[in-house]
């Protein structure tokens, strides 16, 4: 058959298409026109670097729109879509708020309730995707609006101005806290950085390692790629479209969380800003709307580019309107990438391995995502 | 029109007139009569005229298996810029309201090009489309509301009344007609269905999809245009929050209608009765008081019970015909003369 | 000889990476059947594709009774008198049997459809095959050899001086093939010409008078008279070396040992009736019947994933429950090769290893779930080597293989999985003589190691050469059990006549 080839030769294949397929990734893409970007920004606006008053605020939102874009990411693995991410952030938030407001709960504790809060939302979407069958579309969009009828009455019947607004200790330090604060041995680290990050940075590395390593990541792959197929390969698969949806909520709410923590109240409002970029980041970033393939690299790079444009357009005292125009904008545009990597992908044998088996195992989910 | 519709979606119209006529009735009690007055039988049918125009600009992009979330956007959009040429440019009122139509359709057309140029899922497309224009719509009235009086002739259509029924809504009406006639009547209608049901047999058959999915998305855009020239022409001034609130109820009045998400049917009727549907939650919410979330959370639940309840009906009906078919079956083992009773009954 | 009604020269055709079509020739005269022949991936359906304008070629001509065409796309095909029934279903479902037959040019009247003349225009297409139904039926109402027919009705529908099918065999019984061919005769009689895919020599020695054969792409024999070329010596072109005949293996089952699957009088809510089987290990036991029988829906219900209403299902001697082929697979050992490779075998767009280590991760997985992946590629590894698994490397998409290889993909992922009881659904359907001899040869190696083994096909002959009992399904009952002798006249005679025996009488 002509796909076969002798191993020497496909060796050397491989090795080509590598190189060029890391080119062309979308990932390489998105790192070129992010320093790009920074280039631009840094020349124009040399202000732009101050640490506190601008990294600082962009790696916040950064860390808490990555995790916004992870909850998406999820979903998006089993071939569906959440279109409640935002209110299931409010949702989670709200859990927060009342456990520091109402029952005087300490931050983690409180924290907890919110992510329990979340998951539960999310399986609750879940359970009822799986069990009658309906479009994700239509569940999420149902639920995204009973959502936003049901948070704001909670907020106006149990507090008078609508927020809650108690602070525990600890709050402040993950919501503004930054590495400055952080102080060892008489050296304390840089403004630049929020404390922020490593929460943010542990849960990447953790969704990434279900993907790469696990067999739950593998069969949450294998149930977006074929859900029917997956079924007959003896993978559950309602249990992992409930479990992908609780996770996802958990995220959701994670990020609703983090968002409050660094505006220092909890509001109905919060979440309002998630949706559009939840799709933008793993879009952009690679991951396949029809499932079984995501990037969480890409994922965290397709966010870091639509804040930067953002943070960008407002240093250049772009107005509001203005901003949505662009993210429209770039959302098209940047998006042929992901038309032209369809394409590469249905291409047959000269596919590139997704995986090359020459590369570090560990550093997988990190370099080129998981595949199915 | 012939309608001749199968069984299963007969009984579905049924429910739906059913839940408008006890709806309307409850509405009816509750508010001591009043509802079925003049004045408030007026209103109900001028507010009607939107649910039931984006309703159908939905099912047109859900035959072709698309969805179109800018519906709202572009209604808001057509609306706004027709109101700032008339109040601020000078421009006459009625080509205010052409513009509405042709700010509608190429938008739409926008949408369906790019869907079929960058081949990129239309949900992302029309998700980027609709925060394009959402942008465009604010800048273009800020957050100022610009009265109708600037358009007096224009907003007197908006009131006016035709055998008893207020304009716009029959105007609606005419529209859905000409769509369901479209959809029966026309190949282009033909093919859109065949390209939403099946895009590879429909490219055999000598049927371009990509026609189909400009045509489609033109279409969708256009008739969003019109609901945003019906706004233009009723509500007594126009904002930045023009089209805000249409995503859930576009989507309501199609799915609820009984269109099916990935692509292959319309449903006309059933978009407009579930219109009706639509409206009436939002006379309740008027009603009695309560705070407009509440209508999504309604509209929302309505939505998932309709769905869920058209697969548990499936489910139940295949599950009825095993269990008829098993009876035959042992029948035919333990008492063969009998076989043929049960087959009998099983025909039924 | 008079001018050729359609004839393609040199035609050459790439997809990126592999060279579907080399110079390929082909020469279809009017009142001849002409067969197309050539293994899994030999390019028969790409040259069909290129005939009918789906796909253009990179070079090469074709001319329609003498005058060279380029189609562009299919509705030119269409026009020029070509007929097509392709390798897979392409049917609007939504719309009914009329509309799916006149798709492609609608009757018109004043500019808009003539629903009358639409279905009209139908019954006439459907009454040249025979073919009883209702042009108003929706599509989603039949079944797929019943669309089928539908397809081959709309190939009839514009002046057809052409008629391509590929595999129009391949699911629809014998009796419908049987329909199938006297229509094709006739149309040969009216002197059109009929190119026919198959992998079904038997039919194609039946019906056909000339003969083409495909290797890798390019034409090994062209344009041959049939009756030239005997049995033997064609599948020696196709394969391109001589292959030598099966020989059939002395199987004897241990009837001592207790079956450790058993069915007792079971009702499904599928719609089975009192039906009783069991098979035990190291046995192969065949579930023979015609297309919609149950059998598919029968090992759903071993599965869970029809619910067995009454009656009892047994495994190792104990009442089993099972509600999904999860737990059919880790609580029972039960495993399923389904009959759709491409929908539900195989995940198209994923990895080798992926595909078939699928059902092998919760014996991989460590602490936390974690999976190693050496240990995932080892595996994998020594199931494509011990099913002879042609593939570029562990990481190529499982779509990119020929159907044989993602039937063995399908089938190594269950072996993978290690069950003691296996369930395989049509194994063989659309696959190519030299491919569907090594799936008997490994069917026979894995019932020597004594796996319980519940084969369902549809193809007699296949039944007879494999199975060591046949259980004959009708109508969702269980028509009767009979050891098999191998000896294919007597033993057809006997499964034909079960059949008849428990067809209702009027
Ligand atoms: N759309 C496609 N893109 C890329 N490669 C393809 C495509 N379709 C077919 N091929 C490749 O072209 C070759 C010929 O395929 P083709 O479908 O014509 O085989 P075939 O003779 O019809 O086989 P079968 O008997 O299995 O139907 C194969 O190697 C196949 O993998
Ligand atoms: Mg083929």
């Amino acid at each position: 058959m002509s796909n076969e080839t002798s191993p020497a030769g496909a060796a050397k294949r491989r090795q080509g298409i590598d190189f060029k397929r890391y080119l062309t990734s979308p990932q390489f893409f998105l790192v070129l026109i992010i320093v790009v970007l920074v280039g631009i920004i840094g020349s124009a606006k040399p202000n732009a670097f101050n640490g506190a008053f601008v990294i600082a605020p962009l790696l916040t939102s950064v860390a808490i729109f990555t995790i916004v874009g992870l909850a998406q990411m999820m979903v998006l693995s089993i071939g569906q879509m959440n279109i409640a991410v935002g209110n299931m952030a409010a949702f989670g938030a709200m859990f927060t708020g009342l456990a520091f407001d109402l029952w005087k709960m300490p931050f983690i504790a409180g924290l907890l309730v919110g992510l329990v809060a979340g998951a539960l939302i999310g399986a609750l979407t879940g359970w009822i995707i799986a069990k009658t069958g309906v479009n994700s579309f239509i569940v999420t969009l149902a639920m995204s609006f009973a959502l936003l009828g049901l948070i704001p009455t909670v907020y106006t019947t149990l507090s008078p101005g609508s927020a809650f607004t108690a602070k525990p200790e600890g709050m402040e330090f993950l919501g503004r806290g930054t590495f400055l604060d952080v102080c060892m041995a008489g050296y304390c680290g840089p403004a630049a950085i929020p404390v922020m990050v490593v929460p943010v940075l542990l849960v990447v590395l953790l969704v990434g390692g279900l993907y790469s390593k696990t067999k739950l990541g593998r069969e949450i792959l294998l149930t977006g790629a074929n859900i029917k197929a997956a079924e007959l390969s003896a993978i559950p698969t309602n249990k992992r479209v409930v479990l992908v949806h609780a996770i996802s909520g958990a995220l959701a709410a994670f990020a609703g969380i983090l968002l409050a923590t660094s505006t220092g109240s909890f509001t109905p409002a919060i979440g309002n800003e998630f949706m559009l970029q939840s799709f933008l980041g793993p879009i952009l970033g690679g991951t396949l709307l029809a499932g079984g393939y995501i990037s969480v690299t890409g994922t965290f790079l397709g966010i870091t580019l639509a804040l930067l444009i953002r943070r960008g357009l407002e240093l250049f005292g772009a107005g509001i309107e203005m901003l949505n125009v662009f993210l429209g904008l770039i959302l098209l545009v940047a998006l042929s990438a992901e038309r032209i990597r369809t394409v590469r992908r249905r291409k047959p044998a000269e596919l590139p391995s997704e995986t090359p088996p020459d590369q570090p195992a560990d550093r997988q989910a990190l370099s080129s995502g998981a595949t199915a | 029109m012939k309608l001749k519709l199968p069984a299963s979606l007969g009984s579905q119209y049924l429910v739906l007139l059913a839940t408008i006529v006890i709806g309307a009735v409850v509405l009816g009690i509750s508010s001591g009569g009043n509802f079925f007055g003049p004045v408030s039988m007026q209103t109900f049918f001028q507010f009607l005229a939107v649910p039931i125009l984006i309703g159908l600009a939905q099912m047109i992009t859900l035959a072709v298996g698309q969805l179109n979330l800018a519906i709202g956007a572009i209604g808001g959009v057509s609306a706004c810029l027709a109101a700032v040429m008339v109040a601020d440019w000078g421009f006459n009122p009625w080509l205010g309201a052409l513009v509405c139509l042709v700010v509608g359709a190429v938008a739409g057309l926008a949408n369906g090009i790019l869907v079929v140029v960058t081949k990129i899922n239309g949900f992302i497309v029309t998700l980027a489309t609709m925060t394009v224009l959402l942008g465009v719509q604010y800048a273009l009235v800020n957050t100022r509301t610009i009265s109708a009086d600037n358009w007096k002739p224009v907003a007197a259509l908006g009131k006016a009344s035709v055998l008893g029924l207020p304009a716009i809504f029959v105007i609606a009406i005419v529209v859905a007609v000409l769509v369901g006639l479209a959809f029966k009547y026309t190949t282009t209608g033909r093919h859109l269905l065949a390209s939403g049901d099946n895009e590879h047999a429909a490219t055999l058959a000598g049927i371009s999809n990509d026609r189909s999915l400009t045509i489609a998305h033109g279409a969708s855009g256009l008739i969003a245009g019109f609901a945003g020239f019906v706004s233009f022409a009723s509500l007594p001034g126009v904002n930045q929050s023009v089209g805000g609130d249409w995503l859930l109820s576009s989507f309501a009045a199609p799915i609820i209608g009984g269109v099916s998400l990935t692509g292959g049917t319309v449903a006309v009727f059933g978009t407009v009765l579930a219109a009706f549907v639509v409206r009436l939650v939002d006379s309740a919410r008027a009603e009695f008081q309560l705070a407009p979330a509440w209508v999504n959370l309604v509209i929302g639940a309505v939505i998932l019970g309709t769905v869920a309840l058209g697969r548990l009906r499936e489910n139940r009906e295949s599950t009825k015909a095993g269990m008829l078919r098993a009876r035959v079956a042992t029948h035919r083992i333990n008492a063969p003369h009998m076989a043929e009773t049960a087959a009998k009954e099983a025909s039924l | 000889m008079s001018t050729p009604i359609l004839q393609a020269r040199n035609v050459t055709k790439t997809y990126p990476g592999v060279k579907a079509l080399d110079n390929v020739n082909l020469t279809l005269a009017g009142g001849e059947i002409h067969a197309l022949l050539g293994e899994n991936g030999a390019g028969k359906s790409t040259l069909i594709k290129y005939l009918t304008g789906v796909h253009t070629a990179d070079s090469g001509s074709l001319l329609i009774s003498g005058a060279e065409q380029t189609f562009s796309n299919p509705s030119e095909s269409t026009e020029a008198g070509v007929g097509v029934v392709h390798q897979e279903r392409n049917v609007i479902r939504e719309f009914t049997v009329a509309e799916n037959i006149v798709l492609s040019r609608t009757p018109k009247k004043f500019g808009f459809i003539d629903w009358k003349k639409v279905n009209s225009e139908a019954s006439r297409c459907l009454a040249m095959l025979d073919f009883d139904i209702d042009p108003s039926t929706p599509i989603s109402k039949l079944s797929s050899a019943q669309i089928q027919l539908v397809e081959i009705a709309r190939a009839l529908y514009t002046d057809t001086k052409v008629l391509l099918l590929d595999e129009p065999t391949a699911s629809i019984s014998d009796a419908e093939a049987a329909k199938l061919f006297k229509v094709i005769h006739r149309l040969k009689d009216d002197g059109a010409a009929i190119l026919f895919v198959s992998h079904k020599l038997d039919e194609v020695y039946a019906h056909c008078d000339t003969v083409t054969v495909l290797r890798d792409g390019k034409t090994v024999l062209s344009d041959a008279a049939l009756a030239d070329h005997p049995h033997d010596e064609i599948v020696n072109i196709m394969v391109g070396r001589s292959l030598a005949s099966l020989v059939t293996p002395e199987r004897s089952v241990n009837t001592a040992v207790d079956p450790v699957l058993e069915l007792r009088n079971v009702t499904t809510t599928a719609g089975h009736g009192g039906i009783s089987l069991d098979v035990r290990p190291g046995e192969i036991l065949g579930l023979y019947g015609l297309v919609g029988a149950g059998r598919t829906e029968l090992a759903h219900a071993i599965l869970g994933r029809e619910r067995i209403t009454e009656g009892e299902l047994l495994v190792n001697g104990k009442p089993a429950k099972i509600r999904s082929v999860k737990d059919a697979l880790h609580d029972y050992g039960i495993g399923y090769v389904t009959e759709s490779r491409k929908e539900e075998g195989v995940f198209l767009d994923a990895n080798i290893t992926r595909n078939i280590a699928a059902t092998t991760w919760g014996k991989l997985a460590g602490p936390l779930g974690v999976v190693k992946v050496s240990d995932e590629r080892a595996l994998v590894e020594k199931y494509v080597q011990e099913l002879g698994i042609r593939i570029s490397s562990q990481d190529q998409l499982a779509g990119q293989l020929s159907g044989g290889n993602q039937q063995k993909v399908s089938l190594a992922k269950w072996l993978a999985a290690d069950p003691k009881i296996l369930i395989i659904d049509e194994p063989t359907i659309g696959i190519d003589v030299r491919t569907k001899r090594s799936f008997y040869e490994l069917i026979w190696g894995l019932a020597d190691q004594g796996l319980a083994i519940l084969l369902i096909s549809s193809d007699l002959a296949e039944m007879i050469t494999l199975a060591d009992r046949i259980a004959v399904m009708d109508s969702f009952t269980l028509a009767g059990t009979v050891e098999n002798t191998r000896h294919y006249d007597s033993m057809s005679q006997d499964v034909i006549r079960l059949i008849h025996a428990k067809a209702p009488s009027h």
